[in-house]
């Protein structure tokens, strides 16, 4: 069944196609067959608005891996952990962000950080809180016109 | 079949799910203005710290043990749009009740309902992070009462069936529950029950449907009806007075523009505004709930979002701004089939919590709605109605210990540590 996001960030409307298709003189454009919904990020990034949360990420752990501190994490509950993902698990009562790996057919959480140590994982895992699925990095120019 | 989802201790595992170290400690919600206890979590209620306690009054060393948490609606809110959302994926027709319970109409599906209960419990514990409890009967009287039962239950997932009405385990289950724990039999009517010798549910069933009629009323026999498996009650006709009112009403033609459902929402508020003055209750939280007609062609359209009042109020205007400011939010352009208004967190209204702008203008408020029951009583409903209500500035409520708007404002997102 086709849904509309309900609460969380719907996608802004686009605007009014009656006011955008018409010239002053009432009469239709010529590009109107041709127009297409403009790219919405959103939806783009936000297949499943019921089961997906934004986070930032705290620390530069992962920095070789390309995720900084501050960046934006898209994480989607629904997605279902595969070794290489990247997840947001709960570690010592904290939301944290680990790799999984496959070691000799057995699944573990690998930190980056070398004094902490892999952690065993198993698919019903109750730490497991989320799959990233995008990470969205400032470049300098962020923000500036 | 109906099915009654709740979520269970909502607004203690919203909280967690963003602050996971909560898992495991006695939590305490607050209500508007911290003034009260009105959520607890189970190790919070294991140490006999009772519902509506006010903050102030609990004992230092108790203190020391909890955390406490202001009530973060706007949080509460969109998680509460999540289950719902996640819901509707799997079955066609959601009823929300209330912040925190739905039902479902299964009627017309065949399915093994175990399974499908498992399942839905699973995808909302999965997808939005929430455990929630389902109970499955022929009636919506009974799913509540199911599900009451599946919380009970020590292994995951909660869920509780009663396949029909006849089931023997319902029977022994009816014979040992007390009417009062029948959806819609208030203190009064228990009593009275009591004085003709009914004293548990199965003895309500029992009751000879012309005797309920004759000596109570339509809608216990209605209810005694439910028990016994035939679904005759709607979602309007009962409300559990303690926690939520709920008015809403599906259009003749579908509605598209917003100025009409604005209309129908100023319906809406009026209602529910006069159904709290009857009951003496006060609300603390509003949702409005829309939807386009699930059973015709095109895309199907549903939203719903809470807000908290700025502080508890049983005025109509005051819901009515409040909800015309969700409506407002909501509103897509498409044809509307559905518009309800939700009330939640009822208070009785003499306990109500002083705010530095209490002063003169709740009184005034006060005899205004009074005033204006009066005069829709006797010159009838439509000698006065609401008009449109200039949007006010929202009051600023003291929540000294608010939890992070985690999902709807870019600046209060969670932070996750890289390991």
């Amino acid at each position: 069944m086709p849904m509309t996001p309900i609460a969380p960030a719907a996608s802004p409307t686009p605007a009014s196609s009656e006011a955008l298709s018409r010239g002053a003189s009432g009469f239709p454009s010529p590009a109107d067959d041709y127009r297409e919904a403009p790219l919405d990020l959103h939806r783009h990034l936000v297949r499943r608005p019921a089961s997906t949360f934004f986070m930032h990420l705290e620390g530069d752990a992962h920095r070789h891996a390309g995720l900084h501190h501050g960046d934006l994490l898209v994480i989607d509950r629904a997605i279902s952990p595969r070794p290489g993902h990247w997840l947001v698990a709960v570690i010592d009562g904290e939301l944290s962000v680990l790799r999984l790996e496959r070691r000799q057919s057995r699944l573990y959480l690998a930190p980056s950080q070398p004094r902490l140590a892999a952690l065993p994982f198993d698919p019903d895992d109750a730490r497991l809180w989320g799959v990233i699925c995008y990470v969205i990095h400032a470049l300098p120019a962020e923000g500036e016109e | 079949m109906f099915a009654l989802i709740d979520c269970n201790n909502f607004y203690a595992a919203c909280e967690r799910l963003f602050e996971p170290r909560l898992e495991g400690v006695p939590l305490g919600v607050l209500s508007n203005n911290d003034g009260c206890v009105i959520a607890r979590s189970e190790e919070f209620k294991a140490l006999d710290i009772p519902m509506g306690i006010p903050t102030h009054k609990i004992a230092p060393h108790l203190r020391r043990r909890i955390v406490l948490k202001s009530s973060n609606y706007t949080l509460y809110g969109d998680l509460s749009a999540r289950v719902q959302q996640v819901l509707a994926q799997q079955v066609p027709t959601l009823e929300p009740y209330s912040i925190d319970e739905c039902f479902l109409d299964l009627r017309g599906m065949r399915e093994d309902w175990h399974a499908l209960g498992a399942a839905l419990v699973r995808s909302v514990q999965r997808q939005v992070g929430l455990p929630v409890s389902i109970g499955i009967a022929p009636t919506r009287t009974l799913a509540k009462l199911a599900n009451r039962q599946a919380k009970t239950q020590p292994t995951r997932p909660q869920v509780c069936v009663w396949q029909s009405a006849d089931a023997p385990e319902l029977a022994a289950h009816l014979a040992r529950l007390s009417p009062r724990e029948v959806w819609g039999v208030g203190e009064r009517l228990n009593a009275r029950l009591a004085g003709m010798g009914i004293v548990t549910a199965a003895a309500l069933r029992e009751t000879p449907d012309s005797v309920l009629r004759r000596r109570f009323s339509v809608v216990l026999a209605r209810t005694a009806a439910e028990l016994n498996g035939q679904a005759c009650l709607s979602m309007g006709d009962l409300e559990t007075p303690r926690r939520s009112i709920l008015c809403s009403r599906s259009f003749g033609q579908p509605l598209r523009d917003r100025a009409s459902l604005a209309g129908a929402l100023r319906h809406h508020c009026q209602r529910a505004g006069e159904k709290l003055r009857r009951d003496a209750m006060q609300a603390s939280a509003i949702g409005v709930y829309m939807r386009t007609n699930p059973h015709h062609a095109g895309s199907f359209h549903q939203a719903c979002e809470w807000a908290a009042l700025p502080f508890p109020s049983a005025d109509t205007q005051q819901l009515n701004r409040a909800a015309q400011r969700l409506l407002a939010r909501l509103w897509q352009p498409a044809a509307y089939q559905k518009l309800g208004v939700m009330l939640t967190e009822l208070t009785p209204r003499r306990q109500s919590q002083t705010t530095l702008f209490d002063g003169a203008e709740p009184a005034r408020q006060e005899a205004l709605m009074h005033a204006w029951d009066t005069i829709r009583a006797r010159y009838g409903r439509q000698a006065l109605t609401l008009g449109p209500q200039p949007a006010d500035a929202p009051w600023q409520m003291n929540s000294a210990y608010r939890s992070a708007c985690y999902t709807t404002r870019w600046d209060e997102l969670p932070r996750a540590r890289a390991r």
